[in-house]
């Protein structure tokens, strides 16, 4: 059988929590409603960062909100993963002569990977995603 | 007489000042040891709701120019109170004994990022800079590029700093 025919088996669902101070959260919205149909992919906004397997933070962080971020990401158990979006997350954007903005997350805390865009298509962070279930285990070849 | 005009006369007279109406807009340019006293003359003509306060930096001529926008919901007007105090030196009285809540926010924030002092405001506590030890970052003697550069740029991303340093 040819690789790319073979069917993929998702082994463990996503559980995601959401870190958003900027416009991240309007362009990420598409991703939960009916079109892009996140859940379908078994990924489920959680409420609490308890429960939460993946962090996606979006778009710029303060000095201010990067203290309540660290907070967030210790009381994420294990394994967890950090997922930076957007071009902010990486090099300030266009606040990257902003007085009060991080430039880049990762001199800050651990990041397992960055989506590019402004803002990222949704299928872009699908794609973001699956890459680190595939990283991390979570897909098995059938 | 249109309603606005009425108005605008009623306090030119009472405090001494010069203002202009336009179509359901009142501008009034007024010395900072009365504003309080206009403040809370408006607030009893039932001027309640505080829209905005802001500052503008006039760095040349040293002072701020203070911004109150009040608004009635009874007769539809606005009113714009602008006072300008020393930048040196920025005090003003404060005007949360009027309008309370609405108040407190603005000010608060106008005293972290233009550093100015209002006097008899019980919270100037800091609210969107934590740990923030420079001079207030809306000034405009405020050099911002360097800042960044000294914080982030030639600390963590040298290979970067080139834009920054175009940018200056």
């Amino acid at each position: 059988m040819k690789e790319e025919l073979k069917l993929k088996r998702l082994v463990k669902s996503i559980w995601v929590f959401n870190w958003f101070n900027s416009c991240g959260v309007t362009e990420l919205l598409p991703m939960v409603g009916s079109r892009w149909d996140m859940e379908r992919f078994g990924m489920i906004l959680v409420d609490s960062p308890r429960h939460a397997d993946c962090l996606i933070i979006g778009g710029y962080q303060t000095e201010k909100s990067m203290v309540r971020v660290k907070r967030i990401y210790e009381q994420m158990p294990e394994p967890r993963v950090v997922v930076a979006l957007g071009s902010c997350t990486m090099s300030g954007g266009m606040y990257w002569d902003s007085y009060n903005t991080i430039k880049k997350l990762e001199d800050y805390m651990p990041v397992d990977l960055y989506i590019p865009g402004c803002p990222p298509r949704p299928e872009a962070v699908f794609q973001g995603v699956y890459e680190i279930m595939k990283e991390n285990g979570g897909v098995k070849d059938e | 007489m249109s309603k606005e005009k009425a108005l605008v006369e009623k306090i030119e007279r009472k405090f001494g000042v010069k203002g202009k109406a336009e179509r359901k807009r009142i501008w009034i340019n007024i010395r900072k040891e009365n504003m309080i006293d206009l403040c809370r003359y408006l607030k009893e003509l039932g001027f309640e709701h505080l829209s905005a306060i802001s500052v503008t930096d006039f760095i040349k001529r040293g002072k701020y120019e203070l911004v109150y926008v009040v608004w009635s919901y009874h007769d539809n007007i606005a009113i714009i109170v602008k006072s300008e105090i020393e930048r040196e030196k920025p005090v003003i009285s404060s005007v949360t004994e009027i309008w309370k809540e609405s108040a407190q926010i603005h000010e608060r924030e106008l005293h972290e990022l233009f550093g100015v002092e209002f006097e008899g405001n019980a919270d100037l506590s800091e609210l969107f800079l934590e740990n923030w030890k420079e001079s207030p970052p809306f000034r405009k003697d405020f050099n911002w590029r360097e800042y960044v550069g000294k914080k982030y740029y030639y600390k963590q991303d040298e290979k970067e700093k080139i834009y920054l340093e175009a940018g200056i």
